[in-house]
């Protein structure tokens, strides 16, 4: 009973997340765009709870509804009026444009329908699997990932003091122009 | 003493192995529930800022509509429902539809994980404190595209504003989170509060609890554009901000959403630092702890919440408004050192147990 419930709310999710993407990318509405946009990750935020994996649903959200879309908006709206539309692809760039998706579309189903994807641990989740997250995140045994945990927080420290070097104001040489 | 945690989403599981109706019945309940403590406790708040505003001023506030004026903001919601909805002729018409159900969407979220008391509670996620904090995203976006797409310059300068100061304010806000996630090991709300049972975060962990409620209270005013932060409406300067353009209810909605947003930072203040609807204990002292629980825990919640918004409107006839730039300054180079500092002192305090009834 419960399968059937999350089944049929994963086709829901399924279709609403595949209009709305196409809508992001056939919308002439740039700010539209960002909204659609926003509804497509809510709704993958939706498959990682319907998969049990509620942490990520939360981070998804958090990165990407609350941050990634919310620069995007704030980067059009420095930069864009309500007024302006984009304007209509040529048929040119809509055939390349298909044709590209629909490469990728075959490539990604190929893919997956030739890869089997090994269990890696059966039997049932942890009944609290954010926390057995986090001890995987900074367990330094074989089991753990450490490492890589360490080295991707590097690499985003790299990136905000890179952020704030180029935003630093320079200051102006005297007498020079 | 045992404390069972009880939620309408725990109802909603169990009747769901019995059959569809049942689960489908809880799920209704919990949303009604909500909606009618929104409508009502946006009224209710409304008319206590009116009369808390009048007091400080040595006025009396509302007087005429009912006793004392307690039907006032009823009339004044009644009057909002009969009003022209005007949309602007060259706005975004969809998102300008669309803006203040966002940012109210962000407040009802959150909502559903208030912890009214053990047995009452919409839903109590896993990831409490990180649900909270993400759903708060949505608040800022209705701001950003009600202000966009209004097409008009104030909207505009206030909706960037507003995405400024809350982006940057909730760095702070989150880090100040993160201190009592470290101490109670838990995102959990109910277990936050459960880990408080020997005494509230904000005296069990001596100093570094009190700055980071502090740092809390003062980056959530930010993030929910109250006085002293109020620079996206700033009524002397933008008109008023991002929602100049919006009238009749699409007004009431952002208004509802700033008043109910006062609700959700004191409730979640006191959730994470003041215990919740956890009674005031002292760790080792049985007795009076009895004495204590005698109060029903809702009552303290109550209690602690109200106590926290009246502060919030005393902060409002107290602060004057910040300039842009004091803004930044205060969130970069004074908030944001001191909670990283706090944040790291906390994190040695829970390495060697320097904090009381470890």
């Amino acid at each position: 009973m419960d399968n059937f419930v999350s089944d049929i709310l994963f086709y829901v999710f399924a279709a609403f997340s595949i209009s709305l993407a196409m809508l992001v990318v056939t919308t002439r509405r740039i700010l539209r765009a960002a909204v659609y946009l926003m509804c497509v990750l809510g709704a993958s935020a939706a498959f990682f709870i319907l998969l049990g994996a509620e942490f990520l649903a939360g981070v998804q959200i958090l990165v990407y509804i609350g941050g990634i879309v919310v620069l995007l908006v704030f980067a059009v709206m420095l930069t864009r009026s309500v007024d302006l539309l984009e304007e209509r692809p040529t048929l040119v760039r809509k055939a390349i444009g298909g044709l590209a998706a629909l490469s990728f579309f075959g490539t990604t189903a190929l893919i997956l329908t030739s890869t089997t994807f090994p269990v890696l641990r059966g039997g049932p989740l942890p009944p609290n699997n954010t926390a057995a997250l986090g001890k995987k995140l900074l367990d330094y045994g074989s089991e753990g990932f450490v490492l890589p945990f360490e080295i991707i927080s590097l690499l985003l420290l790299t990136a905000v003091i890179g952020g704030i070097v180029i935003a630093r104001k320079t200051s102006v040489e005297k007498g020079g122009n | 003493m045992n404390w069972e945690i009880k939620t309408v989403a725990m109802f909603a599981s169990e009747a769901l192995r019995e059959g569809y109706l049942g689960a489908a019945g809880y799920i209704i309940l919990g949303v009604v529930a909500i909606a009618g403590f929104l409508a009502v406790l946006g009224m209710v708040l409304i008319y206590a800022e009116r009369k808390v505003a009048g007091h400080f001023q040595c006025r009396l506030g509302p007087m005429r509509v009912g006793w004392h004026g307690v039907l006032q903001t009823v009339a004044d919601t009644i009057k909002l429902f009969l009003k022209e909805d005007i949309v602007p002729f060259q706005a975004d018409k969809v998102l300008h539809i669309l803006a203040p159900l966002f940012t109210l969407l962000g407040t009802l979220l959150v909502l559903a994980v208030v912890p009214f008391s053990p047995g009452m509670q919409v839903a109590d996620v896993n990831i409490g404190v990180v649900y909270v904090t993400a759903v708060g995203g949505f608040g800022v976006l209705g701001i950003l595209l009600g202000g966009w797409s209004s097409n008009n310059k104030w909207s505009l300068v206030g909706a960037m504003r507003a995405g400024a100061q809350i982006i940057s304010y909730e760095v702070s806000a989150t880090l100040a989170l993160l201190v009592v996630v470290l101490f109670s090991g838990s995102l959990k709300l109910s277990d936050i509060i459960l880990s408080q049972e020997q005494g509230w975060w904000i005296w069990r962990a001596p100093v570094v609890g009190l700055v980071g409620f502090v740092i809390f209270f003062i980056a959530s005013t930010a993030e929910i554009n109250r006085t002293p932060f109020d620079l996206p409406e700033g009524e002397s300067e933008l008109t008023a901000g991002f929602h100049t353009e919006y009238s009749g209810m699409r007004f009431a909605f952002f208004f509802l959403a700033e008043f109910i947003n006062m609700f959700i930072i004191s409730a979640i203040a006191a959730t994470l630092y003041l215990g919740g609807w956890m009674p005031f204990h002292i760790g080792g002292l049985d007795g009076f702890n009895a004495v204590m629980d005698l109060l029903p825990p809702g009552a303290w919640f109550a209690g602690k919440t109200s106590f926290l918004i009246f502060v919030l409107m005393w902060f409002r006839w107290t602060f004057p408004r910040l300039r842009v730039d004091q803004l930044m300054r205060l969130e970069w180079k004074i908030l944001l050192p001191i909670g990283f500092v706090n944040l790291i002192a906390a994190a040695f305090m829970v390495m060697f147990g320097w904090y009381y009834g470890n």
